[in-house]
């Protein structure tokens, strides 16, 4: 297919704010690119650039058919603008003029570019009305008498008037209720077919039912592009992920997530590295370069989501009774999955192998693919368990201050004022009192959710990357219970953790992580998203679980 | 679950009774040069004297002061039994646990060894090394320490064993603990009533031994021994002497022992809940 446009390495900054830094994308005709991202990540400048609308400074290429629409004069551009690239923009009331009728204003191009005289632009554009469902009594009314679904109406039909080669739409549907919103994706979906569009968007439910391809923006960069099927279904880059787990649908099981951290602009080397979850040196060195991989694009120094910990046949054997059976799973960096399965399934042994409290009969651990033989204190700087009692796993001889201590005293980390701060501020993190009394007291003067609560801010004062909580909330009360739930959702929202939560519960399972791995008698018998072993189990022992677990009904 | 052997010593008759004996034994033992009134190894002309003002105990066969003797001779049987209950206690410590964590062959080795010594009676032993090497107090004391850590070291293995399955002991392992700072952090201090009752044991058997081993003749023949006092005293039965040279010194060795027997006593329902009443919970 030729190549309707080209942008290559477009820079837009206004004055020292640099919005979009080096953004390479090739639109063909008839295809339709999404571009989704924050609000303030550039989405909107890149259209207007397109449109040469931005007011700030525009470097690189931009060519249309062939030619630089940069280079253009502004009486050129004229020509190309409405007639061959229009664009819908976001804030309709803005846009209309509000001493003109709709139905003038839909015919405002035709005639002002000279394709049609004002009778045959007016016919046209009632024609074009009807066809994006504004009624026609409506068509003599000002901008300000419509509603502003009727008005975004208006909008869509005035950018197609001139019949344009490329439309680009920004935020079209963002301001609509659900059920215009997709009667105006069904009507665009219809022009699609003849028309190529670039949607920018940061609505993830209208990309999925408009877009070809898919590219997410952040921070003036391209992070990530490829099919937007693909890379809905299975994000590879940080950034995506965590869009996808912000964005309220239907299809995830797992409670919404936002992103830790805020945008901050400017940021040297990768845009996003201060709200990654897998950071390395190079991240706030270099900028990532936007290279193929797993079928698509991606601009991350790790080539995207890592896998973060994997267990490769892993078997434990009691004498002849086999707990664990040749285990494989595999935990990426930022994700829960959460390890389901009755008393007695080898959940609790499994995990137990990979802290390296009991050694393993056959099979290996490997950390970031580096095989684990034997654990030093940097594995258990980066994995930490929090175990299923809290009255067992905290010594009845040390008090809160000393328990959360442990970590970085074992480890020999920091003075001992710097420690103290340390552990005063983690236990503010898991909602802890922060006062000298709580500090001093012994574990039999708290309660139970407090006591996890300690067990918790001890496994992350070191820092880890990743948490084991196996059962955390098994001996708490519901209440209780959902209060421990959120806390491990916050802290992975705010600290990016991968998590391996072990439970025999199904619903907090589903709540809680992002895929599930169901175990039966030592085996992994189901692996898969959280939502797609929820709604349609494959093996009947999931399905037992699931009939088994709790419902109000 | 918390177990205070202070409150248990103090809630129990015979530990109290215990625990005043031994008082009163270390009050005289630590005062002996003020209580004394001659030098203990001091010989004079007049042998073999009745109980007097000037010797309260009267004088043995060489003219030395009896009761000037038995406090020294305290200082000896405290000094042995303290010895050798703390080393024998540190060693069964350091085996016992170093056992249980770390396991395999180094647990199968240690523990024979203290299966070879069990059997083994240890004063035979003893009996023979010192025919060969005349032993000072301290070798003394090594010795005894050498042979008597084994028990200790079975029990505290033992409780080890179920200690390091605990939580916080796999909580810490979990931080990158090593070893020797699970032992000393979390082991060591929930072996601590089982410790005390093994030290009160073997100050006990030291104490015994010691008076035995020099009531054989074998000992430090620079310090007073009530075992040698008893084996000088017997020398001279026919005699009515043995009323203020013998009687004096059995007593101070069976209150000694009685005292760490009624100590043990009280503190042994530590290490055996079941020795222990209905309890008002």
């Amino acid at each position: 297919m030729p190549k309707l446009l080209e942008i290559r390495d477009l820079r837009v900054s206004y004055g020292q704010d640099v919005v979009l830094n080096g953004i390479d994308i090739t639109l063909e005709a008839g295809e339709t690119l999404a571009i989704v991202g924050e609000s303030g990540t550039g989405k909107t400048t890149l259209g207007l650039s397109i449109m040469r609308l931005v007011e700030g400074t525009v470097r690189g290429d931009i060519s249309f058919n062939g030619r630089d629409l940069l280079a253009l004069s502004d009486r050129e551009m004229q020509q190309i603008r409405w007639n061959q690239i229009a664009m819908v923009f976001q804030n309709a009331d803005n846009v209309l003029n509000p001493v003109y009728t709709v139905l003038d204003q839909v015919a405002e191009p035709m005639v002002a570019h000279g394709l049609k005289k004002r009778n045959e632009a007016r016919d046209r554009a009632a024609e074009l009305l009807s066809h994006f469902g504004l009624p026609k009594n409506r068509f003599a009314a000002y901008p300000h008498q419509l509603s502003g679904g009727e008005q975004q109406r208006v909008l869509i039909a005035m950018s197609m008037a001139n019949d344009p080669e490329l439309l680009i739409l920004d935020e079209p549907l963002s301001s609509l209720d659900a059920v215009t919103r997709s009667e105006i994706t069904g009507l665009l979906k219809q022009t699609r077919s003849n028309r190529t569009m670039l949607v920018v968007t940061h609505d993830l439910d209208t990309v999925s039912k408009l877009s070809d391809r898919l590219a997410v923006l952040y921070g003036g960069k391209i992070m990530e592009l490829g099919s937007t099927k693909e890379i809905l279904a299975n994000p590879r880059h940080p950034y995506t992920r965590a869009l996808i787990r912000a964005y309220p649908n239907m299809t995830t099981v797992k409670d919404l997530q936002g992103i830790k951290g805020r945008m901050t602009r400017p940021v040297s080397g990768c845009p996003f590295h201060p709200r990654c979850t897998q950071v390395i040196d190079i991240c706030p060195r270099e900028i990532p370069e936007l290279l193929p991989g797993h079928g698509r694009k991606i601009a991350c120094h790790r080539g995207g989501i890592i896998t973060l910990l994997s267990t490769r046949n892993l078997t434990k054997y009691f004498n002849s009774l086999k707990a664990v059976d040749s285990v494989d799973i595999h935990i990426e960096g930022g994700e829960t999955l959460a390890l389901v399965g009755q008393t007695g399934s080898g959940k609790t042994t499994l995990a137990k192998m990979i802290m390296g409290l009991h050694q393993p009969t056959e099979g290996s651990v490997y950390l970031e693919d580096t095989k684990i033989d034997n654990r030093g204190k940097d594995f258990y700087k980066r994995v930490q368990m929090v175990f299923q009692n809290p009255g067992e796993s905290l010594s009845h001889r040390l008090s809160v201050l000393e328990a959360v201590m442990e970590p970085l005293e074992v480890q020999g980390v920091g003075t001992k004022e710097e420690r103290i701060k340390k552990a005063i501020q983690v236990l503010g993190e898991v909602e802890l009192p922060q006062t000298e009394d709580f500090l001093r007291k012994y574990p039999h003067h708290l309660s139970g959710g407090e006591m996890q609560r300690v067990a918790i801010a001890r496994a992350l004062m070191l820092d880890p990357a990743l948490l084991i909580a196996d059962e955390p909330t098994a001996f708490l009360d519901a209440s209780i219970q959902a209060k421990i739930l959120k806390l491990l959702l916050n802290m992975q929202e705010q600290r990016g953790l991968s998590m391996l939560y072990i439970t025999h519960d199904i619903a907090a399972a589903r709540k809680l992580s992002d895929r599930i791995a169901v175990m039966h008698n030592g085996r992994i018998i189901e692996e898969g998203l959280s939502n797609e072993i929820v709604a349609a189990p494959r093996q009947d022992y999931t399905k037992s679980l699931l009939k088994a677990a709790s419902a109000m009904n | 679950m918390h177990i205070d052997i202070k409150k248990e010593i103090k809630e129990s008759g015979p530990g109290k009774a215990g625990l005043l004996i031994l008082l009163v034994m270390i009050a005289l033992a630590l005062l002996a040069p003020v209580l004394a009134r001659y030098n203990p190894f001091l010989q004079t002309a007049d042998s073999l004297l009745p109980p007097s003002w000037e010797h309260w105990l009267g004088t043995n066969h060489v003219g030395q002061d009896i009761w000037s003797r038995l406090l020294f001779g305290a200082r000896t049987s405290l000094l042995v039994g303290f010895g050798v209950g703390f080393l024998s206690t540190l060693l069964s410590t350091i085996f016992g646990i170093s056992s249980a964590l770390v396991g395999g062959l180094y647990d199968k080795v240690v523990m024979r060894i203290v299966d070879a010594f069990i059997v083994i009676p240890a004063v035979i032993i003893v009996i023979l090394v010192a025919a060969y090497i005349r032993p000072s107090i301290l070798v003394l004391i090594m010795l005894l320490a050498l042979l008597s850590w084994q028990g200790g070291a079975r029990v505290v293995r033992a409780q080890a064993l179920s200690l390091k399955e605990r939580g916080h002991v796999a909580a810490a392992r979990s931080f990158g603990a090593n070893h020797f700072y699970i032992a000393w952090r979390h082991i060591v201090p929930d072996l601590g009533p089982i410790l005390l009752v093994d030290f009160i044991y073997g100050v006990r058997r030291a104490v015994f031994m010691e008076a035995g081993l020099a009531f054989l003749g074998i000992t430090d023949p620079t310090m007073v021994s009530w075992g040698m006092m008893m084996r000088d005293a017997l020398r001279f039965s026919y005699l009515n002497v043995w009323q203020w040279w013998l009687v004096p010194t059995g007593v101070a060795l069976s209150l000694t022992i009685i005292g760490l027997t009624f100590l043990a006593y009280a503190a042994e329902p530590v290490i055996e809940p079941r020795l222990r009443g209905a309890e008002v919970a």
